[in-house]
């Protein structure tokens, strides 16, 4: 057991001693040895809860499960969720758009210094600036002086393939969205959607249809990246839950990045600021 | 269809108060202008779900266009500060995804502008008729089509 | 005495295939490993262990028309066009006990489905033993085997470079009649299997455990995707939507679609004014489980589970239905 897992195990124990959460929301590992998420209702229970650079999946997606009471007139179930940085800045953007509040979320907040999916350092990761969580109630420090890598250029990759022409980037994503399967694994791990029915499942109106076609295919992934402009956290999620490898974070990072330029915006600075769009400046002329 | 023969399908999202607006008096006043435009009459360029964008390219559309008042001028107060905000995201996105920039155009047309209105009508049919049709439309299905004569009752 | 093929005698016999008919076999695409149609054997990804999706789509379409209505002079459904001849090869013993397990339900009923019957009869399934049970097979706990032959036209079995055939069936007979091999004595080489598995409990066992406070645990992390499901070679369900656009340009028509769909879906039970019989997660993913091992079997015989793992290596969460057969087990062993 590390430092850091004791910190977290100590805080999620006086959280549950105290009433003061009915469940914590962590990560364990499986009897086969994989990081899963893990979720705790008994303070005795807490030696479950474990904290490694495996530990990659955006546990905000839960709270998703805990917003209404489970019976009428019982108060909404607080949590605790175990939380990186970027996983931070979903909580303050679910804050914003009502989906949660502040009071229901006790955030254990983890100072990262990235995860790796086989053993390899996730891309997200890689790119990343932050290693202290923007929304903390209990911060967990790393004990360890971190090994960073060399901080990437963050559009690095983003910026390459716009210097490509239009056909080349249509045959990647061709190429790439031929795997997709449409499981919708990366919308379910997605802190950020969380609609009741997702367009790409409506009827009426009649959006797309249910083939898993390329067109079909082709249309959620741009629909979806659109619908989390401003609003994505880069927390990979989506990239880390697809069976197919295929390179999600691209779409939402491209968007990232000309939101940030556009606007100098970055999601989840705190739950106050509106995302861009949501809003607008009078003044303002974008090229369209 | 023969490649020299090409005529695009072009969509048009014009909002009712300017570039609607617009396009009656471009046709009031006999300017002539492509026949390729489809127009679809919204309320405001705000109403222009960028999804429709999406969903015209997808359904055949070679090109696409959003047309709504300058800013300012909105019927509604705010809608085309959205639209401005939106379709700079969305047309890069597009890009992005493989889709030539050229084939979506958004701009601002108000009602007295029917000259405006038919000249970048004109100059879009043009130019999406010169770069082909659009990449992101259905491909014939694999199987042989089935032709009307082949249903039996 | 068995024919015997070498690896250059398989090639051949496959390019020929790949040249008269349809060959799929197991490809790779960024590193994943699906069936796809190849033009000569050379396009195969030999060595491979599993498939990350299964041959189910070559019988069940991911997205099918059953009907088309199409507009015009003589308004009226079609039916879509047959397919056309198709051999799948490399196909694991699980996957072909995946095929049997949809069989039960398309074609074991009144009426048949007409679309998966037509696939099916067109439709060659080549084998190729696995050597050994990998780390997330359970094939034995469901009543498959690594060498198992049931589904199969014919079973090819890797005995060091060579491939030694086993023709199962009449339709495999007639496929093999061009094989260029000679006959031989062989011994087959006995599976690696792997040991300590759970025993999987009877129909009625899991039903007493519907309440047990285990659900709760798969329930909570599961994120109600439908990746388990479609890389599932036994899973079959599907929605139905008629599509107003054409998917056809040029072609004036509805067309009746079905794709795959998954139970694990919150739609996929949502009934018109919104009610939901299974409301929580938690009661779709043991719907899921129940369906395999007890609704399933109950109704149409067959398991709809045949132990491949591939939904434990997929799912993004962790959920592992052999944790879920073993805690079963468990609640079995102390009631």
């Amino acid at each position: 057991m590390t430092t850091m897992e004791r910190q977290i195990r100590s805080a999620a124990q006086q959280l549950l001693a105290n009433g003061q959460v009915s469940c914590v929301i962590g990560y364990e590992r499986s009897p086969r040895g994989n990081v899963r998420p893990a979720f705790v209702y008994q303070a005795g229970d807490v030696d479950r809860l474990v904290w490694d650079c495996d530990c990659n999946l955006d546990l905000v997606t839960y709270v998703h499960n805990f917003k209404t009471p489970p019976r009428r007139g019982v108060p909404v179930p607080k949590v605790a969720i175990v939380v990186r940085p970027c996983d931070a800045r979903a909580i303050n953007l679910l804050i914003y758009e009502q989906q949660i509040k502040r009071e229901n979320v006790q955030v254990i907040g983890v100072t990262c210094t990235g995860t790796e999916v086989r053993g390899q350092q996730r891309l997200a990761c890689s790119l990343c600036h932050e290693r202290v969580p923007v929304v903390y109630d209990v911060l967990i420090e790393s004990d360890v002086e971190p090994d960073l890598p060399v901080a990437q250029e963050e559009y690095a990759d983003i910026g390459e393939m716009e210097n490509w022409t239009p056909a080349q980037r249509l045959e990647y994503w061709t190429h790439e969205f031929d795997r997709c399967i449409r499981c919708y694994a990366c919308r379910q791990a997605c802190p950020g959607c969380y609609c009741f029915e997702c367009v790409a499942e409506q009827v009426d109106p009649h959006w797309t249809s249910i083939a898993l076609e390329l067109p079909e295919k082709h249309f959620f992934h741009v629909m979806r990246a659109f619908h989390l402009a401003g609003r994505c956290v880069a927390c990979d999620a989506c990239e880390a839950a697809c069976p197919m490898d295929i390179p999600l974070s691209k779409l939402n990072r491209k968007l990232a990045k000309e939101v940030e330029a556009l606007f100098g915006y970055r999601t989840g600075d705190d739950p106050r600021t509106a995302p861009p769009l949501a809003t607008f400046s009078p003044d303002e002329r974008l090229r369209m | 269809m023969a490649e020299d023969t090409f005529e695009p399908k072009i969509v048009g999202f014009l909002c009712n108060w300017c570039s609607y607006a617009g396009a009656d008096l471009a046709g009031t006043s006999r300017m002539r202008y492509p026949q390729n435009l489809r127009i679809i009459r919204v309320p405001c360029s705000g109403r222009v779900d960028p999804l429709f964008v999406l969903k015209a390219f997808q359904d055949g559309a070679d090109g696409v266009m959003v047309l709504g008042c300058h800013p300012g001028d909105c019927h509604y107060q705010q809608g085309n500060y959205f639209a401005q905000r939106r379709y700079a995201l969305m047309h890069r996105l597009l890009e992005f995804t493989g889709l030539e920039p050229d084939r979506l155009f958004v701009e601002w047309v108000s009602a007295s502008e029917g000259k405006k209105f038919a000249d970048v009508t004109t100059a879009f049919t043009d130019r999406i008729r010169s770069i082909g049709p659009s990449p992101l439309k259905r491909q014939p299905a694999a199987a042989p089509v089935l032709a009307a004569q082949e249903v039996t009752q | 005495m068995m024919k015997v093929l070498t690896q250059s005698q398989l090639g051949g016999w496959l390019d020929g295939l790949a040249r008269n008919l349809c060959l799929v076999a197991p490809t790779s695409s960024e590193g994943k490993l699906v069936y796809q149609k190849v033009d000569s054997s050379d396009g195969i990804a030999w060595g491979f262990q599993r498939t990350d999706m299964s041959p189910k789509a070559w019988l069940f379409p991911a997205t099918e028309p059953i009907a088309i209505i199409a507009q015009g002079a003589n308004t009226g459904i079609v039916d879509p066009p047959p397919p056309g001849r198709t051999v799948l090869f490399g196909v694991r013993p699980c996957d072909a006990r995946g095929a049997l397990a949809i069989d039960a339900l398309f074609l074991g009923r009144n009426p048949t489905d007409g679309q998966y019957a037509a696939h099916r009869e067109a439709t060659n399934l080549v084998g190729l033993t696995c050597p050994q049970m990998w780390d997330t097979c359970f094939c034995t706990v469901v009543g498959g085997a690594p060498n198992g032959a049931d589904g199969l036209d014919i079973l090819l079995t890797q005995v060091d470079d060579l491939y030694a055939v086993q023709v199962v069936s009449e339709k495999g007979a007639a496929l093999a009649a061009d094989m260029r091999g000679d006959e031989q004595p062989v011994a087959l080489p006995e599976p690696a299997l792997t040991r300590g598995l759970p025993t999987l409990r009877s129909s009625e066992e899991w039903k007493g455990h519907f309440e047990d406070v285990f659900w709760q645990s798969v329930g909570d992390r599961c994120l109600g995707c439908r990746v388990c499901t479609f890389v599932c070679p036994a899973c079959r369900c599907f929605d139905v939507r008629d599509e107003v656009v054409s998917r056809r340009p040029g072609l004036q028509a509805i067309e009746r679609l079905r794709a795959w769909d998954a139970c694990t879906i919150s739609a996929y039970r949502r009934i018109a004014g919104g009610h939901n019989p299974r409301p929580t997660q938690l009661a779709r993913l043991r719907n899921r489980f129940y369906c395999k091992f007890s609704y399933y079997p109950d109704d149409f015989g067959p398991l709809g589970c045949v132990g491949c793992g591939r939904c434990i290596d997929a799912c993004p969460v962790g959920i592992d239905i052999l944790e879920v057969i073993t805690a079963v087990e468990q609640m079995s062993l102390q009631a």
